[in-house]
């Protein structure tokens, strides 16, 4: 038998009772208090006697109810294009600063109600993040959106804001007076055009880009090193050994689902193909990648930079350039050298640090590996990481003097983001007009004169080229919501044009792209067609560098050295969030009740320490401390945290956001600092003390446990080669017992499948906000997650291995099983669960009592209580409460009332219409073309939905590998989700 | 203390009689309430003497200056359970609301179409008289079109027998006048038995609609339609094929005949006109729905239509006899699993069914009578509960 040695909690491998576990039990003897004091209060007969009567009454006059009238409208002219029932899809792109995902938005009876990534994208290929999908919900949050232009807090009307703003600008213009628009990276090329179009039209008018979360070190160390500021387009697919320096590229850096996407292809593997790549992570605190290397090293940030010094010297001494005398570090840096050399052009050196000289380093390291034009391109170059930290610096410094007569901001919030948040509010109150192009609320535009609200991207007309020569179109799929407009015809108006965005993006891209094509012989049709794919590629003259300037490593080198030397005692780390990045979605229900796979906590941010540190420092889980007069947060202790360093999400306490995301967990921005020309998002943390207080987390962490069974199974590439069913042996065991005395099921026509590769799944938990936004799934909020009520219908189990200080971790996604022998189903009084004859195993909502024996027998713990009504519910007051809110909900699934179970349908309404699309096309369902929302959401490929009947499906030949094994298989329950077996690849 | 106690029960059950009279006499006074002051004269425009000189023109009590003319034998001023073609008081109210300078004495003076110009051969108004009229159908604009009143004869059988049984109490316990108590004991067992008959009855038929059938804003005739002139249902219900919808059909439908066909042989120009109306002003017709299902349950037109081969009047009942649509199924879950049951499906129609290819096998090798809906998944809860 396999020893068990995965734990969920620290607590848990010490065979202590959690601090959820303690609190929930305070919480039910509060209950059996209360609920004893009702029972004071005995009921008699008679009272049942009075309510017989009362229900008998209440019956009767009911029934003599009449029956509402509804109406039926039509159109007054039907749209050709719509069916009304069916729904519409629409390409279009995502854009937020660096972020760039091309997406199709499933529109249904005029309103979009879902995201799905755009498989003809090349650079996606369809994937999404848990951002991406989660986005649809900003349109309809009439909570936190602008309305109407305002100023001064004050409504006004548009053209009225224009003619005050107009006069205004002419004159700074006619002044000589300076003015700035402060944006994001725009990867918009028509938005560039136009704005540059604006400068002319106001002289005087700067443009400063500035990213709060930004890889422009990258860029600037790509000047330093080749003298050109290329942005290299990262090919993790093409690597075989990937080592990262605290870059997070599967959850927050840089382009996750992408990079998501070429790792899955590299960790995918099969008898066919029993290669992978390995994947080494320095870091510091334990990230959604360092979760998944194979070699972890948990360091603190200081001491990562010392290992890249110590890296490069031993990379230059092994290929004869000169080192110099590097740190000495704790790590076999020669060895990691020679890997790196004996895979000449197939390695990968990746680092998330913020100075430019560790950048440099990493670009003379991978020079060295002969990584560039392999597994670094520079052919088309990536138009993310415009930002200029020094831009925005300046220009706060200047504003702050009164230099400034106007500024305005797109889609910017500085006043969050920025470090210094006393000078930006002074800098802004010294500029004479203020414009805020916000389109939800946030602490800038709540500072300025002027809020003229931009649409919702959804609403938009954009344009956006995230590579070189790849082009994405953005269009509207929803008529404006609101009294708003968007940030380009503002301008165009203020240009005084006559035209709008619209025509004018038309214009740019019949003028500069329609020549680059041959495909379409007119500009209509290759508006049209462009349009309709929305994706457009054209190849481009590749960039070439020049040959590295290898004096830019040295000096970079003795920067460092300084900057390491500045770093004593412990140390701190600030990072973009996995769900919330950088905050500007803080007020985003879903990705605020999404769980942090690594941590489990929800609706919070944490100063993550290492059981080492709480232990010496005498801290415990929820304590908070206070960091100088910067921050105020509670500690989490995390397993795998570097000793001696505080991490801390990005993107939470904010002021501003709405209701939803307003003081939820602190504001970790004013730790960073600027240092040189990039600000740095780590360094010494200085003096910290215990606050005295102590906050509860709402965690998932403990949830749902399934006692230490073996659940997760993994093994090494080594062992897989000589044995594919290595890790999974215990199922030969299984299979040989499996003996039962009920005549074996058969489903005729379609067996539904879900097959989980443990090996490509990173956790990025994009499945989760994807089936939520499918199915309907309610937001419950913080106190209801504490109480174990957290309704997600499919989870991330997150499982460690090994010692606490540096322990491995397998994410495990878990949904309904969907059992052919479901134990939920015998146990069911009233016949509401059943199984269908496609081995679904079903729900009926209104048909459920709620006795919860099933949820009680389910061994997966998939099933969810509803314990209270979630829509219409003021004690609830996410998007379901709102009439806005609402309009984003499927109307292809029922809205759960309280006091009834629910739980994954293998997205049964999409199987339905995919049965009957096949019906009507008089044709078979083809393989892949019923995918749940899960399967479709994921970046990586990791889980593959298909009919197990039909024996050439892909899930049909996954399910007969030797990898494959079912959760719990000893109880014969014959579930129909499969998991692959996790191999790792650590060095032999 | 006896005695206290036998107070007390004589209290609460004079309480008890005091309260289903006070009740009865309530229920009775509400109907009659509505009819307490109806003129209630707009704004000074319209006396209440002009008012009611319009109604007995109207109502052909008064005669016109040209002569007796019984408006409201053809322009009904109250709801009717049956079809009337012709355009109701309300309707012509309704259209005088909209069109600011609409005049009667103009319409009589100039009628337009075959139908208005024989039936109102040789009647005219004059201006004073178009003021009552005026008055009066201001009015019926404002009370709107009514309510069909039918009489509720199971209210009163239940009501009756409530009070009855609170009698057949009150002697048994209290008044003691009836010696035999068999009287008392059958009131109450029959009456509870026709009470509980009436509830259950009642609340399987909760939120059911069989044989609904209510007035729609345009007198849209199915018979006329899909009856006379064999319009296939798909003609203008085009997404019944397609989509989960049916589809009620959209003005623009309508208007790719009757923007030729401008005169009914029935209800004159009246009707057809409303169509242009909604063109002219942007306002969809707004149908009042009659099938509808509970939002729980998911129903696909095309899977019935299409995939399923099924004719609409399986569902909707003959409709093209129809004058006024009725429901004529009840749309219960029963009646679906019913016909899932019964209904074979036919293997060779459709290369879908080859999915299914043992049962295929089974039916050809007669191991089979027929496969029914309901063994490839129309049984299943999920199949429209989801």
């Amino acid at each position: 038998m396999m020893k068990n040695n995965y734990w969920k909690s620290i607590e848990e491998k010490e065979g202590k009772e959690s601090m959820e576990e303690m609190q929930e039990q305070q919480d039910s003897s509060m209950m059996e208090i209360l609920a004893n004091e009702s029972n004071n209060k005995a009921s008699s007969r008679r009272d049942f006697l009075k309510w017989c009567g009362i229900s008998f009454v209440s019956a009767t006059v009911i029934s003599a109810c009449e029956n509402p009238v509804k109406k039926a409208i039509p159109y007054l002219t039907q749209p050709e294009e719509l069916t009304p029932g069916k729904g519409i899809w629409y390409a279009s792109t995502y854009q937020n600063g660096n972020e760039y995902c091309p997406i199709l938005v499933k529109n249904r009876d005029g309103r979009p109600i879902k995201i799905e990534g755009n498989y003809s994208s090349a650079i996606t290929g369809g994937g999404t993040t848990a951002r991406v999908q989660a986005s649809i919900l900003t349109l309809y949050d009439n909570g936190a959106r602008y309305q109407q232009p305002r100023k001064n807090g004050q409504a006004i009307a548009w053209d009225e804001a224009d003619r005050e703003i107009m006069a205004q600008l002419k004159a700074f213009s006619a002044q000589g007076r300076k003015m700035a628009l402060v944006t994001p990276t725009l990867l918009s090329p028509a938005t560039k055009a136009l704005i540059s179009e604006a400068q002319e039209a106001f002289p005087g008018l700067e443009v400063v880009t500035w990213d709060p979360v930004s890889p422009e070190a990258i860029r600037k160390a790509h000047l330093e090193s080749f003298g050109n500021a290329v942005f290299p387009e990262y090919r993790f697919d093409k690597a075989k050994l990937i080592v990262s320096f605290g870059a997070d590229f599967l959850g927050s850096w840089i382009s996750p689902a992408v990079h998501a996407r070429q790792y899955a292809a590299t960790r995918k593997i099969s008898q066919d193909k029993p290669e992978m790549s390995r994947h080494i992570q320095f870091e510091s605190r334990m990230s959604l990648t360092g979760a998944n290397a194979d070699e972890r090293i948990p360091v603190k940030p200081s001491e990562q930079l010392n290992i890249l010094m110590a890296l490069y010297n031993a990379m230059a001494r092994a290929t004869g350039n000169t080192g110099i005398d590097g740190p000495n570090v704790d790590y076999d840096v020669n060895a990691l050298a020679r890997d790196i050399l004996a895979n000449r052009g197939q390695s990968l050196i990746v680092s998330d640090h913020q100075s430019t000289e560790s950048q440099v380093l990493v670009n003379a390291i991978n020079a060295m590996a002969g990584n560039y034009n392999h597994t670094l391109l520079t052919g088309n170059p990536l138009m993310t990481g415009m930002g200029d930290d020094t831009g925005l610096e300046q220009l706060v410094s200047q504003m702050e003097e009164g230099q400034y007569a106007a500024v305005m901001f797109c889609n910017s919030n500085p006043a969050y983001h920025f470090h210094n948040q006393e000078k930006i509010a002074r800098a802004i109150s010294n500029t004479e007009l203020t414009i805020s192009f916000a389109s939800t609320r946030d602490e800038t535009a709540e500072t300025c004169t002027y809020i003229l609200p931009d649409n919702h991207y959804l609403e938009s007309w954009n344009d956006a080229m995230f590579k070189e020569g790849h082009y994405s179109l953005t269009q509207p799929a929803i008529h404006r919501l609101f009294d708003t407009r968007q940030m380009q015809d503002t301008l165009l108006t203020w240009m005084g044009h006559d035209n709008d965005f619209h025509s004018w993006l038309k214009e740019y891209w019949s003028t500069n792209l329609f020549g680059k094509q041959s495909r379409y012989p007119d500009r209509e049709s290759f508006w049209m067609h462009s349009l309709q794919a929305g994706v457009f590629e054209h190849p481009v003259s590749p960039v070439v560098l020049p040959a590295i300037r290898t004096a830019a490593a040295t000096e970079a080198i003795q920067k460092l050295r300084q900057h390491v030397a500045q770093n004593t005692g412990t140390e701190f780390l600030v990072y973009p969030h996995l769900s919330l990045y950088d905050g500007a979605c803080a007020n985003n229900p879903w990705l605020q009740e999404l769980p942090d796979p690594v941590t489990s906590v929800v609706w919070d941010n944490f100063a993550a320490v290492s059981p080492a540190f709480a232990k010496a420092n005498n801290l415990s889980d929820g304590d908070e401390i206070r960091v100088g007069n910067k921050i105020t947060i509670p500690v989490l202790i995390q397993p795998g945290q570097a000793d001696d360093c505080m991490s801390i999400a990005l993107g939470y306490g904010r002021t501003q956001a709405g209701k939803a995301g307003d003081l939820v967990g602190s504001n970790a921005f004013p730790l960073i600092r600027m240092d040189g020309t990039t600000r740095l998002f780590d360094g010494q943390l200085g003096a910290w003390e215990k606050a005295g207080s102590r906050h509860r987390f709402a965690r998932t962490q403990t949830h749902f446990s399934m006692e230490g069974r073996p659940i997760v199974r993994e093994s090494t590439l080594d062992k897989y080669r000589k044995d594919p069913a290595a890790g999974n042996e215990i199922r030969a065991y299984h299979q040989k017992y499996a003996l039962t005395l009920y005549p074996e099921d058969t489903f005729e026509g379609h067996h539904w499948v879900l097959m989980i590769d443990l090996n490509a799944c990173t956790g990025c938990s994009t499945c989760v906000i994807a089936c939520q936004s499918e199915n309907n799934v309610p937001v419950v909020g913080k106190d209801e997650v504490r109480r174990r009520r957290i309704m997600h219908w499919m989870r991330i189990d997150r499982y460690y291995n090994g010692e606490t200080d540096n322990p491995g971790v397998v994410f495990q996604p878990v949904m309904c099983m969907h059992c052919d022998h479901a134990p939920c189903e015998s146990v069911c009084p009233v016949a509401a669960t059943t199984h269908s004859v496609a081995g679904l195993n079903q729900i009926a909502y209104n048909r459920c009592v709620g006795t919860k024996y099933c949820i009680n027998n389910c061994p997966y713990k998939v099933r969810r209580f509803n314990w209270f009504a979630y829509a219409n519910n003021k004690a609830f007051d996410y998007h379901k409460n709102s009439e806005f809110g609402r309009m984003v909900l499927n109307p292809d699934v029922t809205v759960r009332e309280r006091g009834v179970v629910e739980k994954c349908s293998f997205c049964v309404q999409r199987i339905q219409e995919g049965k009957l699309n096949a019906k009507n096309e008089r044709r078979k369902v083809n393989d892949g073309e019923i995918i749940p929302a899960c399967v479709q959401g994921c970046p990586a490929g990791a889980l593959v939905f298909g009919d197990l009947n039909d024996k050439n499906s892909k899930a049909a030949s996954l399910i007969e590998d030797s990898r494959n094994y079912h959760l719990l298989e000893e109880f014969h329950t014959l579930p129909s989700v499969g998991y692959l077996t996790k191999i790792r690849n650590p060095k032999v | 203390m006896k005695k206290t106690g036998k107070n007390k029960g004589q209290f609460f059950l004079s309480l008890c009689l005091l309260s289903v009279f006070v009740l009865t006499a309530f229920l009775t006074l509400s109907s009659f309430s509505g009819s307490a002051d109806p003129y209630d004269t707009e704004a000074g425009k319209y006396t209440r003497d002009d008012l009611r000189r319009g109604q007995r023109l109207f109502k052909g009590l008064m005669p016109f200056s040209s002569g007796l003319h019984d408006c409201a034998s053809c322009h009904y001023p109250s709801r009717t359970d049956t079809m009337n073609w012709n355009p109701s008081a309300h309707d012509l109210a309704m259209l005088w609301l909209e069109d600011d300078d609409y005049s009667i004495r103009e319409k009589l003076a100039m009628p337009i179409g075959t139908r208005m110009i024989e039936d109102h051969m040789g009647m005219s108004v004059t201006e004073q008289e178009e003021h009552y009229l005026e008055a009066y159908l201001m009015e019926v604009a404002r009370r709107g079109p009514g309510e069909l009143q039918a009489i509720p004869v199971n209210a009163m059988i239940f009501w009756g027998l409530g009070i009855l049984m609170a009698l057949a109490i009150i002697d048994l316990l209290v008044t003691k006048k009836i010696k035999t108590k068999v009287f008392h004991v059958l009131i109450l067992v029959v009456g509870l038995m026709v009470h509980m008959q009436y509830a259950v009855a009642e609340s399987r038929n909760l939120g059911r609609t069989e044989g609904y059938a209510p007035d729609q804003p345009i007198k849209f005739s199915h018979q006329i339609h899909s009856g006379q002139h064999e319009i296939d249902c798909q003609y203008c219900h085009t997404i019944s094929k397609f989509s989960p919808s049916a589809g009620i059909p959209s003005n623009n439908t309508c208007l790719n005949c009757h923007s030729v066909i401008r005169e009914g042989t029935n209800s004159g120009r009246f009707e057809i006109n409303k169509i242009h109306r909604a063109e002219a002003s942007g306002n969809a017709v707004s149908w009042i729905r009659v099938h509808k299902l509970p939002d729980h349950s998911v129903f696909s037109h095309a899977q019935h239509v299409n995939a399923g081969g099924v004719e609409c009047q399986d569902c909707h009942g003959p409709v093209e006899t129809m004058h006024i649509l009725m429901q004529t199924s009840d749309l219960s879950m029963g009646w679906c699993l019913t016909c899932h049951r019964d209904s074979n499906v036919d293997f060779s129609a459709n290369p879908y069914f080859q999915t299914y290819q043992r049962l295929y096998e089974k039916v050809l090798n007669g191991e089979l009578d027929a496969v029914t809906a309901a063994e490839l998944g129309g049984e299943d809860c999920m199949s429209c509960h989801h």
